[in-house]
């Protein structure tokens, strides 16, 4: 950052003024102005000069001025800019400076008045340093924040936070203990390092509530020490009494609690340490608590996604039944949350036995379906995911097992339901497959708008059934019904779409490479069969939900 | 003039394999979707739909040539878009090939939607 460049030769209004107030200063040793001449220095001439940051008028000594400006008599440099050291040489705006040369004798005059500026801008130019300083630390505080924040990876986000906080404080070294809940609600603890590989921590205990390390622990405040040994609270603990042996030596020492900002919880703690005293100041401390601060809001994110998705995910599966056994048929049903991305919830399936002489059937509904009761099978998609689809799922299962159950037609089922969820939410769209297997082999069935389902024969023909009979539900307002033959020996397949299709692979395509592998296996189909068939047509990295039920009618009587 | 819908993607979101363009026409306005339309991309589609309703224009064409996958998060965004505008904006929808023909045909939302070979078809049918 340079300061105002807008003058005139590319420098400060304010150092155009100084050239000129300065140009009047050089007197000859009986208080008559002497002519002054102006040039400009380049970084190298510069660089011979010794200053001080926060020096703008430089009185280069006599061997300087011959070395610089042969032939003259007295001479000041004029800084542009902050007058901080341009490090690299590089000549930007800030180190440009003007020599002002007398060539005829002069007196002390011109010395005066170099100090005179020199004592009316140090504290200035030194604050603004100061200034600077500070506003380098806030602008690597807020990269930190903005990267840490914008991630939703836990490792990621830790290992980030450790690096950047270690640099900042200017530790030797820095670890990050933190807390995290397994899928049994237990707490456990991990910690990532920076600044000293993992096999110099790797011998020892995680750190206990001790002494020292309680306060960050317990979120109690932040420790800074320029001397932890000398600290009345070091080396009270058995068994090491101190640190262990072997540990990295440790004089400056500073912690910071990770605090989420949601539930007060300690999610961890930040410690830095340096081999030598009095490393750590006020701004190191509260750089590492800025750090921190964005470390609980960036932990916090990512442990609310990963509830939300567990959460979609755990209520999918709640909801979905264990298909009753039902004598006659073999069923093998799954249900597989998306394994990569966030579109978990949605995907259902279920199996219903409906009582004996319920099912009317508008097509059919014999007197031997009074006997053995006939058994309804349902698969379906809400659109979206999360836990908003998980819910209407758990809905619209309900209300079509309810219609089911009352023993209406395929056809009714899945009017009823469409008008329901019409009035319930606004564009919610649900595809879905209803079949009802009559005890006379009878397969009565109707499609909302989803795939069809695939009837695979005893002689190793698939036929497809009720491709595009209708809209989805929510949609639509009537639903046709088909009726085909499920005979012994056939087995009924239905899934949902991300089985057949993703963003690689179109559902024409999807279609038939799933009807390419079901033929090829050996029937009747498996439960091992149908998870390699998902392997295989989704490479197991299936991004969206998958569920299928595979009905196998045995040879004995139902 | 073309205003495409700003990228955003992030970890917070499924990050969507396409894009939702509005351009307004003498005809009306034609949203132009590209890429994957799915769960990723269908909250876009739906934003544009509601600013290009904001535009109060004769005619919405909603342009899926560009579009390579057609899922029914995406569906689901035509069939709303068709009924929240119903009597108020004659909805349109530019559809060619199995990509994207073939997910209407399943769904029978060929029935609902007007579909339409090419953007100069829709633009021009009566």
């Amino acid at each position: 950052m340079s300061v105002g460049t807008s003058g005139t030769d590319g420098v400060g209004p304010e150092t155009d003024a100084l050239w000129v107030a300065l140009t009047t200063v050089f007197t000859a040793p009986d208080g008559r102005p002497v002519p002054v001449e102006r040039r400009a220095l380049t970084p190298a001439e510069l660089a011979g000069l010794h200053r001080e940051d926060g020096e703008v008028v430089l009185v280069p000594d006599d061997a300087q001025l011959a070395a610089l400006l042969p032939g003259a008599t007295a001479a000041l440099v004029v800084l542009d800019g902050d007058g901080t050291h341009d490090g690299d040489g590089s000549g930007d705006p800030a180190a440009a400076a003007v020599a002002l040369v007398a060539r005829a004798p002069v007196g002390r005059s011109h010395l005066l008045a170099a100090e005179a500026v020199g004592a009316a801008t140090g504290g200035l130019r030194r604050a603004v340093g100061a200034l600077r300083t500070e506003a380098a630390v806030i602008d690597a505080l807020h990269s930190v924040g903005r990267r840490l924040t914008a991630q939703l990876d836990i490792d990621r986000i830790v290992q980030e936070a450790t690096d950047a906080a270690t640099t900042a404080v200017g530790a030797a070294f820095g670890a990050f203990f933190y807390n995290l809940v397994n899928q049994f609600g237990e707490s456990y603890t991990l910690y990532t390092l920076s600044g000293v590989p993992r096999e110099a921590f790797a011998r020892f205990p995680m750190p206990r509530n001790t002494e020292v390390f309680a306060p960050t622990f317990d979120g109690r405040g932040t420790v800074r020490s320029d001397d932890i040994t000398a600290d009345p609270r070091f080396g009270r603990n058995a068994p090491y009494h101190g640190m262990p042996e072997g540990h990295l030596p440790v004089r400056s020492y500073l912690a910071v609690s990770v605090i989420s900002p949601t539930s007060g919880e300690v999610l961890g703690g930040f410690f830095f340490g340096h081999p030598e005293r009095g490393r750590f100041t006020g701004r190191h401390e509260y750089v590492a608590e800025g750090i921190a601060g964005y470390s609980a809001i960036a932990l916090d994110n990512a442990r609310l996604y990963e509830r939300e998705r567990n959460f979609a995910r755990e209520l999918s599966r709640s909801m979905l039944p264990e298909a009753p056994a039902v004598p006659g048929l073999e069923l093998v049903t799954r249900y597989l949350p998306a394994a990569t991305g966030p579109k978990i919830g949605g995907d259902w399936f279920d199996v219903i036995r409906l009582e004996p002489g319920t099912v009317s059937g508008t097509a059919s509904g014999t007197a031997s379906d009074r006997e053995s009761g006939a058994t309804a099978f349902v698969i379906g998609d809400v659109v979206g995911h999360g836990v908003t689809a998980a819910t209407v799922m758990g809905q619209v299962r309900t209300a079509i097992r309810s219609y089911a159950l009352l023993g209406l037609p395929p056809s009714e089922v899945l009017r009823h339901v469409s008008a329901l969820l019409g009035s319930v939410a606004g564009s919610t769209f649900v595809t879905c497959f209803y079949a009802v297997l009559m005890p006379d082999d009878g397969l009565v069935y109707a499609n909302a708008g989803h795939l069809p389902a695939l009837l695979l024969r005893a002689d190793g023909s698939i036929e497809q059934l009720g491709e595009a009979m209708a809209q989805p539900l929510g949609v639509g307002a009537t639903f046709p019904e088909r009726t085909a033959e499920f005979r012994r020996g056939d087995d009924l397949f239905l899934y949902t779409d991300g089985l057949v299709e993703s963003r690689s692979r179109d559902v024409t395509q999807g279609l038939e490479w799933l009807l390419e592998a079901l033929a090829e296996l050996p029937r009747p189909l498996t439960g091992e069969a149908c998870d390699g068939l998902v392997e295989r047509l989704t490479g197991g990295t299936h991004d969206d939900d998958v569920a299928l039920i595979s009905v196998y009618r045995t040879g004995e009587a139902g | 003039m073309v205003r495409p819908e700003r990228v955003a993607g992030g970890p917070f979101d499924d990050e969507p394999a396409g894009s939702v363009g509005l351009d307004e026409v003498p005809e009306g306005v034609v949203l132009a979707v590209s890429g994957a339309l799915d769960l990723a991309l269908a909250p876009r589609l739906q934003r544009t739909v509601e600013r290009a309703a904001r535009l109060r224009p004769a005619l919405l064409v909603i342009d899926l040539t560009g579009v390579t996958f057609l899922a029914s998060a995406g569906m689901a965004e035509l069939v709303r878009a068709n009924r929240q505008l119903r009597g108020e904006v004659p909805v349109r929808v530019v559809a060619t090939g199995r990509l994207v023909l073939r997910p209407l045909e399943l769904t029978r939302l060929t029935d609902e939607l007007a579909i339409h070979p090419t953007l100069a078809d829709a633009l021009a049918a009566g």
